[in-house]
Order: C-alpha cells, then structure tokens, then sequence
C-alpha cells in the first residue's frame, strides 16, 4: 500500500521534506502555533455547521423552533450547536490573538506583506462570517443586532442605501434577509475563506517561517530584490518539537471550548438569545457580540454616524496596508517604543470599550 | 497588428464583456425585491384607543409606526425606525419623549432629535381627524 502511494503521490518524499527536514527557528514560541489553531478551529466550525444543516430551517417561521428543537430534541444536538457558538468566539478570539502576536513580533514586515494581508482579510471574513451566523436562530438578539449592522452601510451617502437594501433585501429585515444570510454563510463565505487560507499558507510556505525578532540574529538588512526562501537549517526539526507544540495547543483549545460549553454554557447566550425575533420590539438592552462590542461603543460615543462609521473603515484599512505603511526595517517592538506605545494605547482603547459597550 | 496580438485583443474584449454581463446581471439580481403583496394606505384607529397622553404602537405600510395623543397638541403619527441604525424608539410616557433602546437616541414627540446620534427626525406620517376616528396615511 505503502509503495503504491509512494509511486503516485511521492508519500515518502513529501513527509521527509515537508515534516522532517522541515525546520523552524531555535526561538520559535508557542505563540507561532496560533495560525495551526485558527485552522483547526475553522475545521471544528465546518465539521459542527454541516452537521447542524440537517436539521435547521432557513425559514422565519421555523428556524427559531427548528434551533431549540436541534438544542432540546435532537441527540446531542446541543452539544454540536454549542461547539458551533462557543467555537465562532474561540476562532475569532484566536485570530485576533494571531495576529497581534504577528505584530509585536514584527512578523508582517517585508517580503510578508501580502501574508499579513491575507491573514488580516481572513480575520475580517471570519467575523463576517460570525455576524452572518448572528441572524440564523432568528432570535430577538439577531434580529436587532442585524438591523443594527445592516444599517451601518446607509451612513455613506449615495451608495449607502443601496448597500444596505442589498444586504436585506429590502427596508427591513425579513425573510429575504434570512436566505440571504444563510446562502452568504454556507456557501459563498466558505470557498472565499478557504482560498484565501490557501493563498496565505501557499505565502508561509513559499517565504518561510519568520523568526522572532528576540534574541537571534533577524531578517538580513539588505534591499529586498530577489526571492530567498527562510530555511532556518540549523533550527529545530518540525516533527517532532513543533508537532507536539501545536497538538498541545489543539488539545488546550478544546479543552476551553469544552469547560465553556460544561460550566459557562449561557456564557455566549445573554437572555434575548432565547427569544424568538419580534420585529416589532426592540428589546431594552440589545448588543452585539462582544468582538463588535467597541466599534458598537464607538458609534454611541461619536455623535455623527458618517464620521463615526467612516473613522472605523479608516482603522480596519490602516490596519490591513499597515506593512505598506510602515517599513521601518527593526522587527524588535522593544526598540520601538512609539510604535509600542501607539499599540498599548489601541489595545487598552479596545479594551475599555469593550467592557463600556458591555455595560452601558 | 500582427494576428496573434489581434488575437489577443479579441479574446480580452471578449472575456471582459463576459465578466461584465456576469456582474450586472449578479447586481440586479440581488438588488430585486420580491413584490410584497399589496399595503393598505391608510389605517383607521378610533380616538378613544389612545387616551391623551398615551401611545399606541401601529404597524403601516409593514413598518412600526406610533401615534401619540400629546395632551396639548393632540394626535401626531410618528414612525418607530430610528434615524440612527434602524431599532425600534418606545414611547416614555414620563419623560414624555421616544427614545431608542439601542444607542440612546432621544426624540421629543414631535419627532425631532434632542440627543444622542441621530441625524434626523423621525418620519412623520400624515394623520386626520375624522369624527371619532383618526385616519393615518
């Protein structure tokens, strides 16, 4: 078996170049498995949203029922619906805390930019993909939340309105909106997720694993003008020490994810979220999920909607073209203490309004 | 020219009227909107259903709408969709104002903004007295 997988695919030759002469920097840290994790958490999302397929209703007359049916009737229904609601949050948790690491590591600068671009696009995706899955059960909360975000886009004059008619599909949200929503989350989010994936790990792949700017000699200094793979021979082979490294933090994912669905199970459930959508009552305190927590505060703080919606389109940009924007050529955020200060400051920012928008 | 940057051409016009019908016919098709059934245009409500100072939350032309009986200015129509991002304002009857639930947007009964991040005023609708009755639309 063995050998004819050998004289089709080239079995042998892909493990011994790609997992055992494979070999990453000396300096590498645990924090380089959180891309590994974020793939890992999108195959739990895929595996537990094709599950609950077979018995969700994309109709506002049966999916609310069709979920608490999937949560109450169906075995261990519950269990695949809160590894897909507890999941959405660890994933995007998990991105956001990849590319942070990223950044303070310096690992977006040249010839990676496009690898940070991929990896910010597909941040963005899995919250659209997030936000799309907000509206599925057709609670209270999705509804409002929805309307909320689906209003976003009618700040920009001229173009705004006919944004967000096409994201409902209408003036309001209906039934349209859910087909739509559901269509966008199960079968044009995924093909465009998962290419841009690919593209990113093809980039890894191609350029080579960055080392950390900490403590080893870096990135040469000359003008980038031809290719060079980062080959790292003299660091550490990646099966066995990197493999277990990243199935450490595999088995540490979802052992949080199941000490939330255990001990916290309401953690992602606030009380709206078991009432079904009344399109005629928005509820007293309605919020959306805590990663749309600050830009929600943001909005409430700045007074102008055009403004207030503009500067935050002007941020996620800012931070997509940052490694075009900053070429300063030191990796080591230790010896840059405007840029660190500049990041605690939005970090802490992001922080604060978090928690406000929390409990506002 | 020679023939095979002709060829060239030919085949990028091509591709690209292509892609372009593929796009436009893509954005019309997600901005049509399924015919809704036909709407009433207007919408009876006996007086006596909205005491003076109350509120009555009314669904015209399928959107919330409220109507108010003001103690000193009588009957006014006022849609429920905030200005800002669309939820839905509750009428106070204390604070005698609307206000939205979502980001705190205050609007007098009038329908005009007194705080928060609203652009613009609430959409009035056009009511009438009628004997008994209050006609709106």
């Amino acid at each position: 078996m063995k050998t004819w997988l050998n004289v089709r695919i080239g079995l042998d030759d892909f493990i011994q170049t790609k997992i055992i002469d494979y070999r990453i920097p000396k300096n590498i840290n645990i924090f380089y498995t959180l891309g590994f994790l974020a793939v890992i958490a999108y195959a739990v999302q895929a595996v537990t949203g094709i599950i609950l397929l077979i018995y969700y209703i994309p109709h506002p007359d049966h999916a609310f029922r069709s979920v608490q049916d999937i949560m109450t009737k169906v075995p261990y229904g519950w269990l695949f619906r809160q590894m897909h609601v507890v999941g959405s949050n660890l994933m995007i948790t998990v991105a956001i805390l990849h590319m942070i690491t990223v950044f303070l590591m310096g690992n977006y600068k040249r010839p990676r930019e496009l690898t940070w671009l991929g990896g910010g696009l597909s941040l963005l995706l899995t919250i659209i993909f997030g936000f799309s899955g907000y509206l599925l059960p057709w609670t209270q909360l999705s509804y409002w939340a929805t309307t909320v975000v689906t209003s976003m886009p009618t700040a920009f004059p001229l173009i705004g309105n006919p944004i967000a008619q096409v994201l409902r599909g209408g003036d309001h949200i209906t039934e349209i909106t859910l087909s739509r929503f559901f269509a966008l989350h199960v079968a044009v989010l995924p093909p465009i997720f998962l290419t841009l994936t690919g593209i990113h790990l093809f980039l890894i792949n191609r350029i080579g694993i960055s080392a950390t700017p900490f403590g080893m000699a870096d990135e040469e200094k000359r003008p980038l003008t031809e290719y060079k793979r980062k080959t790292h021979a003299d660091g550490y082979p990646y099966y066995p020490v990197f493999f277990q490294k990243q199935m450490y933090m595999m088995m540490a994912y979802l052992a949080v994810m199941f000490f939330i669905i255990t001990f916290l199970p309401n953690l992602f459930f606030p009380e709206e979220a078991h009432i079904p959508a009344d399109p005629f009552k928005t509820p007293a305190e309605i919020r959306p999920a805590w990663y749309l927590l600050a830009p929600y505060q943001l909005l409430k703080l700045i007074p102008n909607k055009f403004f207030g919606i503009t500067i935050q389109a002007i941020l996620v940009a800012l931070f997509l073209v940052w490694p075009f924007v900053d070429t300063y050529q030191e990796k080591n955020v230790l010896k840059r203490p405007i840029l660190r200060g500049v990041f605690i400051f939005l970090l802490v920012m992001w922080v604060i309004l978090l928690f406000w928008g929390r409990t506002s | 020219m020679k023939r095979r940057r002709f060829l060239q051409i030919i085949l990028a016009f091509l591709a690209s009227i292509t892609l372009l019908s593929f796009v436009y016919s893509l954005l019309k098709f997600l901005a049509a909107l399924p015919a809704r059934t036909a709407e009433a245009n207007k919408l009876i409500i006996r007086k006596n259903e909205v005491p003076s100072g109350d509120a009555k939350d009314i669904i015209y032309r399928d959107s919330p709408a409220v109507i108010i009986n003001r103690s000193d200015k009588g009957f006014i129509a006022l849609s429920r969709v905030c200005t800002h991002l669309g939820c839905l304002v509750e009428y106070d009857r204390v604070k005698q104002r609307l206000i939205c639930p979502c980001h705190a947007g205050n609007f007098d009964l009038e329908g005009n903004v007194l705080s928060g991040p609203p652009p613009k005023s609430l959409t009035v609708i056009p009511l009438r007295i009628d004997g008994e009755n209050i006609i709106i639309g």
